[in-house]
């Protein structure tokens, strides 16, 4: 590889879009040149800089209310009614996936337990390993049909160690993991809503179930419940 | 499903993607409020042509409400026309070190830089939405080579501008 080329491949190096021969190639380069593995680093580095201290704009709520499907519909209403037709299609979409039986509820429970222990047991706890939000979310959003609130809470003592993805109750879901201490704190993340608040646990692992903006927060964890029941304030309550 | 449940189910959870990229491109949190609304509501008069993945879909839509609603209010700011892509041609990719110190920078300062660049969009959407090369290649409506030069070329030129303030703010403890 000629050192133009070298040259001309770091960004696309850095931004993990180089096939594997080439990298393999370009690795050889860098691990021979000094002055291009410098490079690398700041180009590294200035990438990671942006991703950490770049805003990130997050839209205003207002503008999420504004624009849910009832203000988007075709025919004109008056002002008023907008709200009111917001929260009856809130109100009936969520009639509309409570509808679940029991039993899937259940089944769904041990599913994510299951998924929680897997985890632990093996070493496919974390997919992407970070406690910036701003690389998580996107790392998810970009991965599922859905953008899952993802926020560290370190300052309230759940730090967020980073995320993965799971498949659980049929649907691809957004996996959020925590630490609390020595503990391990799994949050499912997935559009829809259903029961709330009814304590669950088994095999010595609590779950705690709520539902937020449209998304369903379930936390699996082998933490106490109140300490989970923290969590799952916070959770519900940034959006 | 119905369409307005799909939609509200498939695009609106990407609005704070939608909203990041126009409160970038336009630099201001009021105008990109409108123009996310513009463009929320063009996805979804267009949504049966959704296919495949929607974030792209969406932020393509918000860039061009971006573009036009510059092109109505601010057009002297897009003036980056030909000229802009004759310069963008005529830097040597490869020259010109990638620094430096992004991450001692001040958060406010590298916003700023940011802020400034031209072709802000690709590094957005890469770095910040972790978007691939394709994807934005595809949202942006040119070719992967040039989201490649676009994305180097902002890079050497945010590398310079952090540079500056750097020696700027050394400059002035030392006084």
């Amino acid at each position: 590889m000629k050192p133009e080329e070298a040259a001309r491949l770091l960004h696309a190096y850095v931004d993990r879009e180089l096939d594997a021969a080439k990298s393999l190639e370009l690795e050889a380069q860098l691990a021979a040149d000094p002055a291009l593995r410098e490079r690398f680093e700041r180009l590294r580095d200035l990438s990671a800089g942006i991703r950490e201290k770049a805003d990130y704009h997050a839209a205003p709520s207002s503008l999420a209310e504004r624009l849910s499907a009832a203000s988007i519909a075709p025919r004109r209403a008056p002002r008023w009614i907008l709200p009111v037709a917001a929260a009856a299609l809130v109100a009936s979409l969520a009639a509309g996936i409570v509808l679940v039986r029991p039993g899937d509820e259940e089944a769904l429970l041990r599913e994510m337990v299951a998924s929680h222990v897997r985890s632990t047991l093996g070493n496919r706890l974390i997919d992407v390993a970070s406690s910036d939000q701003h690389t998580v979310k996107p790392w998810l959003s970009a991965r599922l049909p859905f953008s899952p609130p993802v926020a560290d809470f370190s300052q309230e003592g759940f730090e967020l160690a980073g995320a993965r993805l799971d498949y659980v109750g049929g649907h691809p879901v957004a996996v959020l993991v925590y630490k609390r201490r020595q503990h391990l704190i799994d949050a499912f993340i997935w559009p829809g809503s259903g029961p709330r608040d009814s304590a669950y646990s088994r095999d010595g692992f609590n779950v705690e179930r709520s539902s937020a903006e449209g998304m369903r927060i379930c936390l699996v964890s082998d933490l106490n419940r109140n300490e989970l029941s923290d969590l799952a304030r916070l959770l519900t309550a940034r959006r | 499903m119905t369409d307005r449940r799909r939609f509200e189910q498939q695009v609106l959870p990407h609005i704070d993607a939608a909203f990041n990229l126009a409160r970038w491109l336009t630099r201001n949190d009021h105008d990109a409020e409108d123009v996310v609304q513009d463009a929320m509501l063009r996805a979804y008069r267009h949504f049966e042509g959704l296919r495949g993945e929607a974030r792209p879909w969406l932020l393509a839509i918000v860039r061009n409400a971006c573009f036009s609603w510059m092109q109505r209010n601010r057009p002297a700011e897009l003036a980056t026309g030909p000229d802009a892509e004759a310069a963008e041609a005529a830097t040597a990719p490869a020259d010109g070190p990638e620094a430096l110190l992004a991450r001692e920078l001040d958060r406010r300062m590298l916003n700023e830089a940011i802020a400034a660049l031209p072709f802000r969009e690709v590094l957005i959407l890469r770095e910040l939405e972790d978007l691939s090369y394709r994807e934005i290649a595809r949202i942006a409506n040119v070719p992967i080579g040039t989201v490649m030069s676009r994305l180097a070329r902002a890079r050497r030129l945010l590398a310079e501008s952090v540079r500056v303030i750097a020696v700027a703010s050394r400059l002035q403890t030392e006084k």
